[in-house]
């Protein structure tokens, strides 16, 4: 197999509701790519609002692992495959024993990233099912024997040597077989094998890990949005999507909170491979983001407003955006709208401009400086 | 020139499946290395089959991994409703019988039937249940003398180390004593308890939290576990015991306030099985050993065992169980019968 023919696609957990959306992803998947010559490993999320769920869950909620017990089955029983039913039943038994060893005492950390693990892995048991289900012949991949991590339990960070050697072992013998590999995001395991969590958004990380360590060039990360967007569309109705950026402007966008990308999916892309990463929905792929941009592409790409120990500010985002004639472009904005600001903070080796401001005015800013800097030709 | 090896496996639990996945992962590593080609013919749980004469190839074999419990007569279109050893060994003319139902140590069933079966057609046997060697190992050994097939079983005793070969391979010793902690899944209870100090019940629901105990952990708390493997070193040493012979503490009247007092006094307690070979003993008791012991620093689910011969002192650390620790020790099992066969 060609490794320029494949690609990873994650699937988030926005998109992932019930039986028809596992179905219409399961589509989507054959016809966007395989119809179209090309091999994928599907990395998935949990369904929408299970991680929350099972958070609740160690804290003693039955009624929150009964919520993920009928979610979970009655998705199950709608993809209609015994097998598929008596799979999710088996892990919800055993969901079962691990929140009762939970709920007994206090929360030991490997059992607590153990229960939050059901959520990814049965979505991955329910999406080979859907895709199984759609005439597309798949095959799960287990995290916890693949990704191997550190042991900071919750937010661990991925061993790149020992997971690079499983990954090698696996895909040189199911290479040649065409069906689709399925993989749960956003678990690990420590090198003696209790089950790890990567953190919010752990599932980005997966995905790059996997591609870059396999020196695949793009990673489709689909969610419920066609990309990433200049600013928040619910304030600013002119918000457009990002066509390109590069790496560090959106890991510059994500340590401000954009809350697309996990940072450390960034790390592997940096040490390894630099594949592209390609955001969006099944309708749209509207934003790549790139090892580097070239120089006609720099300037402002994010515009958002933040909130950090109490104090507001805008942080725009993009290269170029630290230098000096941008700054004096954004204060005259400002200053010809006479407007007051706390201040502004820009280093310039970081893509970003921090414009602190009381909070009464932080939506005024915003919408002008969206206009002045994004809207106009 | 390659050599083929047809394998069936009989059990599809847990060990049955990371087998599955080992071979899926390294028969082609295995082949360029050995020049063996395994290749798995039959798979066999308590309800069903899943047939395949010329081998399961990498990817059917992790698809079957997929099956539910009691699921491989869902594996289509291989799969087979119901267990018959004499149509699975017509169809498939198997090399190596695998043999992983589970240990049961009233009757020793299905094992004992399984393994007979297979000698009785000429076919060399891999086991890790290890209830027909603990109350048939002469009967078993003699048959398959007498038949010219090989019996291995390196999984049933510290299954993630060659603790076995090595026993086996000390010809010219004359060994005195074998002492150890022999069960993964008592070694972590206790571990938990000094380590969090928990209760045994409350490190028990953590063990089988973690998949470590099973839901009914009596064979491993109750030291049965342990008994049985040291049943089998007996008989590898030629001193059988039989395993109601052996004097059994359990872990689970260990309480806190006991490990308590005994980390206050500088110990810490342990489950060891002790084997008196000259005078013919074992028991497993629950003891209070310094923190300086060899045996205190095995914890969690590691193994440990003290060999000590007339000539000298040897000591085995390493996993007891665990899926694929113990499938790579079947794996070279059935790689030896490979190579002294061709
Ligand atoms: N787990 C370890 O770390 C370890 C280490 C060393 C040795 N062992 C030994 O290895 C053996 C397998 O262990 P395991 O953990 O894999 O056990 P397991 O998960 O309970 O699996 C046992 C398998 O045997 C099948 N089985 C039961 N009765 C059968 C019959 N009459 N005919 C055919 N198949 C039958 C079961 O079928 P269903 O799936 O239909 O129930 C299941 O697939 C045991 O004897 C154990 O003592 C285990």
């Amino acid at each position: 197999m060609d490794s320029r023919r494949l690609c990873v696609i994650k699937i988030g957990g926005s998109l992932l509701r019930d039986s028809k959306s596992y179905l219409e992803s399961a589509q989507k998947i054959r016809e966007v790519f395989i119809e179209n010559g090309y091999k994928t490993i599907v990395v998935v999320s949990a369904v929408k609002g299970i991680t929350d769920k099972l958070i609740q869950v160690a804290k003693g909620s039955q009624e929150a692992l009964r919520y993920v017990s009928e979610k979970y089955l009655e998705i199950a029983k709608e993809l209609n495959s015994v097998k598929i039913i008596r799979r999710v039943d088996e892990e919800l038994k055993r969901l079962e024993i691990v929140a009762s060893a939970i709920s007994g005492g206090g929360i030991d950390l490997s059992l607590y990233d153990l229960l939050l693990s059901f959520g990814e892995r049965i979505s991955k048991i329910l999406m080979v099912g859907a895709l199984e289900a759609v005439g597309v012949s798949a095959l799960e991949l287990h995290a916890n024997e693949l990704i191997v991590t550190n042991e900071t339990f919750s937010d661990a960070s991925i061993d790149y040597i020992s997971t690079s050697a499983n990954l090698e072992k696996l895909y040189s013998s199911i290479i040649d077989n065409p069906a689709i590999p399925v993989i749960e995001g956003f678990i690990g395991s420590t090198i003696d094998g209790r089950i790890t969590t990567l953190g919010r958004g752990g599932s980005d990380y997966t995905a790059t890990t996997i591609a870059s360590l396999l020196n695949i060039d793009a990673v489709y990360l689909v969610t419920d949005v066609d990309g990433i967007m200049t600013t928040d569309p619910d304030i600013v109705e002119n918000a457009r999507l990002v066509r390109v950026m590069s790496y560090r402007e959106s890991l510059e966008a994500a340590l401000h909170g954009a809350k697309k990308i996990n940072p450390k999916a960034f790390e592997p892309l940096e040490k390894f491979y630099s594949s592209k990463l390609i955001i969006g929905s099944w309708s749209r792929f509207g934003t790549e983001i790139v090892r580097e941009i070239s120089r006609d592409l720099w300037g402002p790409k994010v515009i958002m407003n933040r909130e950090s120990q109490g104090v507001s500010y805008i942080a725009i985002v993009g290269e170029g955006t630290s230098s000096i004639p941008f700054i004096r472009r954004v204060l005259e904005i400002i200053d010809r709208n006479g407007i007051d600001i706390v201040g502004i903070q820009s280093y310039v080796y970081r893509p970003s401009l921090l414009v602190y401001v009381t909070p009464s005015y932080e939506l005024k800013i915003l919408r002008l400086l969206h206009k002045e800097l994004f809207e106009g030709v | 020139m390659i050599k083929r090896i047809k394998i069936v496996v009989i059990g599809f639990g847990s060990i049955g499946r990371a087998l599955a996945k080992v071979i899926a992962l390294k028969r082609k590593t295995i082949n360029n290395k050995y020049g063996i080609l395994i290749d798995v013919v039959g798979v066999v749980d308590s309800k069903g089959m899943a047939l395949k004469a010329d081998g399961f190839d990498e990817y059917e074999l992790l698809k079957l991994c997929e099956v539910p419990r009691s699921g491989v007569n869902l594996f289509k279109p291989y799969a087979y409703q119901g267990v018959d050893l004499d149509v699975l060994y017509n169809s498939t003319q198997p090399d190596v019988h695998i043999e992983l139902t589970p240990s049961e140590y009233s009757s020793g069933e299905p094992g004992i039937s399984n393994i007979i079966y297979a000698i009785n057609r000429g076919v060399h046997v891999v086991t890790a249940n290890k209830a027909p060697l603990v109350l048939k190992y002469r009967e078993i050994m003699s048959s398959a003398l007498s038949k010219g097939v090989e019996i291995r079983f390196r999984a049933t005793v510290l299954g993630g180390t060659p603790f076995i070969d090595t026993l086996m391979s000390l010809r010219s010793h004359d060994i005195e004593r074998i002492e150890g902690i022999l069960n993964a899944t008592s070694n972590f209870i206790l571990t938990e308890m000094h380590e969090k100090l928990v209760d045994f019940n409350e490190a028990l629901r953590m063990a089988q939290a973690l998949g470590v105990a099973e839901a009914n952990p009596t064979l491993d708390v109750d030291g049965v576990d342990a008994a049985a493997k040291m049943v089998i070193i007996s008989n590898i040493l030629e001193k059988p015991l039989k395993i109601e012979e052996i004097y059994r503490e359990s872990i689970s009247r260990v309480t806190l306030r006991d490990i308590i007092d005994a980390v206050r006094q500088g110990y810490i307690i342990k489950s060891i099985t002790f084997f008196d070979v000259r005078g013919g003993k074992a028991s497993i008791k629950i003891v209070k050993i310094p923190k300086s012991d060899l045996f205190a620093q095995i914890n969690g689910i590691m193994n440990g065992v003290r060999i000590r011969s007339d000539a000298t002192e040897i000591v085995f650390i390493g996993r007891g169980g665990g899926g694929i620790e113990t499938a790579h020790s079947i794996l070279d099992d059935v790689i030896s019968i490979a190579l002294h066969y061709s």
